[in-house]
């Protein structure tokens, strides 16, 4: 079977006829289930994967890469728990992008795009990534990262002159001033995507946007942090294959304000997707002359309410994406469904909470749920903060979404009573419909789901690969029936239920698939001891025991806040990582310390 | 003024905190509710509570805990210091009930027969996560964004 001469023309078919074929694969698992054919296919495989994308950078080592995939051209890599996002992980967790970026410097010589999300950066890194890799990064996107600074950008400005794209979204970024700006102006005339949203940086000069749009004729993507809209009507006017627009500000400067003067802008011919941070409805009708042709539609941080949310979404028909805050109310939702039929995906975020400073009718509710369900067929993914449910709206969405690949809902804590609950027959309902479910995440409270309702999850989410529980269950016999089904599930998170570590063990050693646990708020025993039940080769555990920290609450005081302990388990081929932070702990430590 | 304190010092935090710095104290809390109390309540060890109660009774003077086997002081967090007068104001019927826990201090008002019964309550409740330890929090941007429109 493995003779070398035999192989090289079996079935008369020459390597180089597989070489070619393979080459038409893209889905990372359909790769995996070619290289595990046979040695020769392995091998072809490695020598022709042109992207890998690894889950969490712990997993494996820099140098197993490079031993695997020397021509390796786009690589992806996740850092800190989904947690991190919101504020529940401690900033020097770990995730370094450093021993990544030295392997890359050294050895990866086709590497042209790369792609850190939830990682910690320095601007050595980014200076030794200029240097090394400068003259053919074609993509760098620094996903939700921290650790460096504007000097750090200064070496990719001045160094990446092929980059088309630059992502730094969400990144916290230590701004020393604006100079990387210019550099990157300067320097580079193939400039796609530019995206430095929700950033903050303050030391942006408009005019360096407006170079970069005289230089760049291919710019179709610009995300820019607060700067104010009337400052780039020059920008807009010479972007002239602009697509997309994110960020700016609207009334920063109260004393240039008019919203006449916002009428005058006028956007590029192109321009299909929009958020225009701050935009109220004073200027809400600068957006209706070219609506018609939104295909995407940002209003996380606008300030519309109810009404302006269904004059809005009325003109757009074409809308596939949209993004707001909770406050589009059902009646918003219904004005969607009967509008935008070629909705795809809907995220609507948690506004805000306090009396008086929302719309009061701004909430969404399975009302909304049953109009969507009804009206946008084409839906593959939402995320929804709900205040009311029902079984019946998660039954319509099993029925009628069957395109749905991601679905995640929070039922907030606003209405002390939900009528309609457990939603145990609903949630079943929706997993057997919507069977191309990838990805499901349910935020619920006590009672809302039963040890019933979990052998259902765990018994309909044949497709599953990501889930997250937040306050399901009403014991650990809920826990081990989910842990019977969910065949591919890959990566669970857990938060605010009521398991006992025994049960978290036990679940974790019986999910078939299961590669990756997180879980925050379950019953600690006292000394972690009978986690150890899952102990096994490859399988890091890690805790992060109860801390109190100091931080700012709403009103700006500081409050000492709680975070109860976290689990974080997952496979991998390195061995337990060494970097890790005092707030951390391996459970190697742990088991010693009780010894 | 003389008071009799009951007080119920769960490994002996008096002792020991004499020589190590305080926590600064940055929370006070004065609250009336009874699921504020329970709340506060349910985040102590109930094993803890349940040994402490039984060992000693709600009487005047101070009641003082023996240390637990295993002390491993970075997995067993801080506890409680309870303090509630044995025999509370007559006038009005009740008195505060005071909890120090770790930094915070919460003074509840309530009648000694209510202290009591909360104490039994807090022993016989069984360990499940309180949906209140664990709030939804927001995404950083989001949360900045609706701190920004308080200011505007």
């Amino acid at each position: 079977m493995e003779d070398g001469k035999a192989n090289k023309t079996i079935g008369g078919m020459p390597d180089t006829v597989f070489e070619l074929v393979i080459d038409f694969l893209h889905d990372e698992r359909d790769r995996d289930a070619v290289s595990l054919v046979c040695r020769r296919w392995y091998e072809i495989d490695k020598t022709t994967r042109k992207h890998v994308t690894i889950a969490l950078c712990y997993t494996t080592t820099p140098q197993s890469l490079w031993r695997r995939f020397q021509h390796l051209e786009s690589l992806k890599l996740k850092g800190k728990p989904r947690a991190a996002m919101f504020n529940l992980i401690p900033e020097d967790w770990g995730g370094y992008v450093s021993p990544w970026v030295e392997e890359i410097a050294r050895s990866f010589s086709c590497l042209n795009a790369l792609h850190f999300r939830r990682m910690i950066v320095t601007d050595l890194d980014l200076e030794l990534l200029a240097q090394s890799r400068g003259q053919v990064l074609q993509i760098l996107k620094l996903d939700k990262c921290s650790g460096f600074s504007t000097d750090g950008l200064l070496h990719i400005g001045r160094s990446c002159k092929k980059l088309k794209t630059l992502f730094l979204e969400e990144s916290s970024i230590i701004e020393k001033g604006g100079e990387w700006l210019h550099e990157l102006a300067l320097n580079n005339n193939v400039l796609e995507t530019l995206n430095f949203y929700m950033t903050y940086l303050a030391k942006v000069r408009f005019q360096d946007l407006e170079l970069i749009a005289r230089n760049c004729r291919s710019l179709v993507s610009m995300k820019i942090s607060e700067c104010e809209l009337l400052d780039l009507v020059g920008f807009f006017g010479t972007a002239s294959v602009l697509e997309e627009f994110g960020g700016g500000s609207i009334g920063e400067q109260p004393e240039r304000y008019s919203s006449e003067s916002y009428c005058s802008l006028s956007f590029p011919p192109k321009l299909c997707s929009l958020g225009l941070t701050y935009m109220g409805r004073n200027e809400m009708p600068i957006v209706f002359p070219f609506a018609s042709l939104l295909r995407r539609l940002d209003l996380l941080y606008a300030f519309l309410d109810m009404e302006d949310h269904c004059l809005l979404i009325h003109r757009c028909p074409n809308l596939e994406v949209l993004e707001t805050r909770n406050v589009i109310g059902d009646r918003g939702l219904e004005v969607l469904a009967q509008c935008c039929k070629r909705l795809r995906r809907l995220r609507i975020e948690r506004g805000e909470d306090e009396e008086g400073m929302e719309d009061e009718e701004g909430l969404v509710s399975h009302r909304g749920l049953i109009a969507l369900a009804q009206g946008c067929l084409e839906l593959e993914y939402i995320a929804v903060y709900v205040t009311d449910i029902t079984n019946a709206s998660l039954q319509y969405i099993g029925t009628y979404l069957k395109n749905l690949c991601d679905f995640r809902l929070v039922l907030l804590d606003r209405q002390e009573t939900i009528a309609d609950l457990p939603l145990d027959n609903g949630v079943r309902v929706l997993l057997q419909g919507c069977y191309k479910l990838k990805r499901f995440a349910f935020y619920l409270r006590q009672g809302a789901l039963t040890d019933v309702g979990l052998s259902y999850v765990g018994q309909y989410s044949l497709n599953v690969r990501w889930m997250l529980l937040g306050s399901v269950g009403e014991s650990d016999a809920g826990l081990l029936a989910l842990s019977k089904g969910c065949p591919r599930l890959q990566k669970l998170e857990m938060r605010a239920c009521c398991f006992s570590e025994r049960a978290l063990a036990i679940a974790a050693l019986q999910l078939p698939s299961l590669r990756y646990l997180w879980v925050q708020g379950y019953r600690a025993s006292e000394t972690a001891s009978d986690l150890l039940a899952m102990a096994r080769p490859f399988w890091n555990i890690e805790l992060i025991p109860a801390r109190r920290v100091v931080s700012p609450n709403a009103n700006g005081q500081d409050v000492i806040v709680d975070h109860p302990a976290h689990i974080l388990a997952y496979y991998s081929l390195a061995g337990q990582r060494t970097d890790f932070p005092n707030t951390v702990l391996p459970l190697d430590a742990v088991a010693l310390l009780n010894t | 003024m003389s008071r009799s304190a009951v007080e119920l010092d769960f490994f002996r935090m008096e002792k020991e905190s004499a020589g190590k710095p305080q926590p600064p104290k940055k929370l006070f809390d004065r609250r009336r509710s009874f699921r504020d109390i329970q709340s506060v309540i349910s985040k102590m060890n109930p094993e803890i509570l349940k040994s402490v109660i039984a060992t000693g009774s709600v009487e005047n003077g101070n009641l003082l805990a023996s240390k637990p086997k295993n002390d491993d002081p970075f997995l067993s967090p801080a506890l409680p210091l309870l303090s509630a007068p044995a025999f509370g104001n007559r006038v009005s019927g009740t008195s505060p009930l005071t909890i120090f826990y770790e930094g915070t201090v919460s003074v509840f008002d309530v009648s000694r027969n209510k202290a009591e019964n909360i104490l039994k309550l807090a022993a016989e409740n069984v360990s499940k996560t309180v949906d209140s330890d664990l709030p939804l929090t927001r995404g950083k941007s989001l949360e900045r964004f609706l701190q920004k429109r308080k200011e505007r």
